[in-house]
């Protein structure tokens, strides 16, 4: 001990002093009481004598009394008081050590409350039992059962374990780590041969990490200043073991619930990706909704859209010379020519219908007419090829419309199906319809026309107002001359007052009126298949009793439009 | 003038333990001073003129914030350092605390090489 245990019982306006005081003043008797190696410590220096009576404490001479014949029994009484004193303070010594012990306790269970991550865990673990016992090392070993390795999720302070033996012993470490014991290594000398632990380790010890049916690991301490470690060291070791396996279990309960959340959002992305290329991603955009699955029966939205229709001329003729495999295949190759026209036009397709597609481009009619034009050039790029096989070439026409369409979820609880139900789509067919009748590749509703900007690279030609069938009103038509056959831009110019003169004569229902002009330009174009053909209408009408406009007399000839699903 | 630690709690096991905590500071000259309430506390603190205070909040008689309020605010006494300690949870005590005048709150269990390190510095004894 470095100061004497006497000094504070004695010292000034102590209670031992107090006591000693009101003894001498009692007895009428000096005293004089010193330390082991002579230093005063009450009374009066001049008693001192070689007869002093020893004061004792756990056997050991810790000072003297002088007071002749007093001095036995005031050497009993200090020895009696200095005892009691030793106990208060190693009991309050005792006490102060567990409530650290119990504070740490408690700072790990908020550390640990405050997180959810495995990684953090293990690491708090290390840094508190670091804390709190003394060790320089620290392993948190933990047995990994899908890959079947060990692993070392932490380890803290300086090395003392030879992390790479740590992994290659396991048969060691599995008697260490995965015994579910928690003790002190009897005889660390085992461990050093191993080559696990360094040279200048005094003492280890190691407490299980347990689940509540399994082992999971282990914590492990070392020490290279530390002789031993005690009961006491071990029995915290294991609590703090104890707090950390819960921790650690519903951290990795956790880890692996999100792993699996993971997954299971990634193959619904799967589904996800596959649906979509049956249900247009815009079209669940359209109606607010992210996936397929959040969809609903009875989901709708109403937009304004251009709908355009293609259909392939005389497709009957053309696959009756084709097997029904050589039939599918060819659609397929035409398809797959014109749908990523479509979408790189904005446009989504809402329906194929065997060699008809249906498209909606909800966001400009401009959109629309120009993937028309686009798609006519690469079917004319396909004749090329066609020809060079001795192949027909492919008539396809393109006919638009513009108007409110409403977008939704049809159906019954156990089937849905995505559904456009307008009249907009029902016009657009009718149009795409027409373009057999007119010979023109491209035609556009007057909705369609009057949403157009102004651009010089597309030219038009306005047909005339024609009744569709089924509809009370008539809509004005416009052929887009854009990849029409037969038609010459500059031939065009010359002869386009003639053919708009035509126009208004049938419109007023004077067929031999607008015979007249149809014959002067096809006299300039005679390749332009639309006059030869309105020629011939109005010819018709001439033969005929003119009793109804070439107009009406159109639209007894349509056929109804095919494949347009409605 | 020695100095002077006053402990004041109204359960005996925390004040031996802060006087446990503190007991080294006894070889470098400094008096320990009990209290179990808050009354006994505000009469020492007026006749002592102890320099640090280890307060607990919830005692009887008269709590802690209010023995702060009077020695800070009633008394003048702002040389006293007070240093604030109640439960852990109950956190939202500190700012009521702190208003009363404490200098420093703890809460309990305290850590005792914070505590000690603490006392050390206020009374400014060196580590």
């Amino acid at each position: 001990m470095a100061t004497s245990p006497l000094k504070p019982l004695l010292k000034n306006k102590s209670e031992g002093a107090a006591l000693l005081q009101q003894w001498t003043l009692v007895n009428q008797s000096a005293v004089c009481i010193t330390n082991s190696d002579g230093e005063v410590l009450f009374g009066d220096e001049a008693l001192i004598t070689n007869n002093g009576i020893a004061i004792d404490l756990h056997h050991q001479t810790v000072g003297f009394v002088h007071a002749g014949e007093h001095g036995l029994f005031l050497s009993n009484l200090l020895s009696a008081l200095l005892q009691k004193e030793t106990d208060r303070k190693k009991l309050g010594t005792e006490v102060l050590h567990l409530y650290q012990e119990l504070n740490v306790i408690y700072n790990f269970s908020e550390k640990l409350a405050a997180t959810i991550d495995s990684s953090l865990i293990a690491a708090y673990t290390l840094e508190q039992a670091m804390h709190a016992i003394p060790c320089e090392s620290g392993v948190l070993i933990r047995w990994n059962e899908t890959t079947k390795t060990l692993e070392i999720p932490a380890n803290i302070g300086i090395s003392l374990f030879n992390h790479h033996r740590l992994q290659s012993n396991l048969s060691l470490l599995y008697q260490l780590g995965y015994s579910g014991h928690s003790a002190i290594v009897e005889n660390v000398e085992d461990l050093k041969q191993n080559g696990i632990l360094k040279e200048d380790v005094k003492a280890i010890m190691y407490a299980a990490l347990k689940g509540k049916h399994r082992i999971f690991g282990a914590v492990i301490l070392a020490t290279r200043t530390q002789e031993f470690y005690t009961a006491g060291h071990l029995k915290l070791l294991v609590t703090l073991a104890l707090q950390s396996s819960a921790a650690l279990e519903s951290a990795l309960l956790f880890e692996k619930n999100m792993q699996e959340a993971k997954e299971r959002e990634l193959s619904m992305l799967h589904i996800h990706n596959a649906t979509r290329k049956f249900v247009p991603e815009e079209f669940l955009r359209s109606l607010g909704k992210d996936s397929i699955t959040e969809v609903q029966l009875g989901d709708q939205v109403e937009k304004i859209v251009t709908v355009l229709f293609t259909d392939i001329r005389d497709f009957t003729t053309l696959s009756e010379s084709m097997t029904p495999a050589e039939n599918f295949e060819f659609v397929s190759a035409f398809n797959k020519q014109l749908g990523p026209i479509i979408r790189h036009h904005k446009g989504f397709i809402n329906q194929y219908l065997g060699d008809s597609i249906m498209a909606l481009f909800p966001r400009h009619p401009f959109d629309a007419l120009r993937a028309a034009v686009i798609m006519q050039q690469a079917i004319s790029k396909m004749n090329e090829q066609r020809g060079v096989k001795g192949l027909l070439p492919i008539v396809a026409g393109i006919g638009m419309h513009t108007g409110p369409l409403i977008m939704g979820i049809t159906g019954d609880e156990k089937r849905l199906d995505a559904a456009t139900i307008s009249d907009t789509v029902n016009t657009a067919a009718r149009i795409e319809s027409l373009t057999k009748n007119y010979k023109a590749p491209i035609l556009l509703s007057e909705s369609t026309y009057d949403h157009l900007p102004e651009d010089d690279q597309f030219f038009f030609r306005y047909l005339g107002r024609v009744s569709l069938k089924g509809k009370n009103n008539k809509i004005g038509i416009w052929q887009c001359l854009n990849e029409s056959m037969g038609i010459h831009l500059t031939s065009w110019v010359q002869v386009r007052t003639d053919f708009e003169e035509g126009i208004k004569a049938i419109e007023k229902g004077e067929p031999q009126k607008a015979s007249v002009p149809f014959q002067k330009v096809l006299s300039s174009m005679p390749d332009d298949r639309t006059s030869a053909h309105l020629l011939d209408l109005c010819l018709e009408q001439i033969h005929q009793q003119p009793r109804q406009s070439v107009a009406n007399e159109e639209n007894a000839s349509f056929p109804s439009p095919s494949g347009s699903g409605n | 003038m020695s100095k002077k630690i006053l402990i004041v709690d109204d359960e005996t096991h925390i004040r031996m333990l802060i006087e446990q905590t503190l007991e080294e500071l006894e070889d470098e000259g400094v008096t320990f001073l009990t209290a179990e309430n808050g009354e006994v506390a505000l009469d020492i603190i007026q006749k002592e003129q102890p320099q640090l205070v280890f307060l607990d909040v919830m005692m009887p008689k008269l709590n802690g914030m209010e023995v702060c309020r009077r020695v800070k605010k009633e008394l003048g006494m702002e040389e006293v350092y007070i240093i604030l300690l109640t439960a852990k949870g109950q956190e939202a005590d500190k700012q009521r605390g702190l208003d009363m005048g404490a200098d420093v709150y703890m809460t309990k269990p305290f850590d005792p090489e914070a505590m000690l390190s603490k006392a050390r510095e206020v009374l400014d004894l060196p580590e």
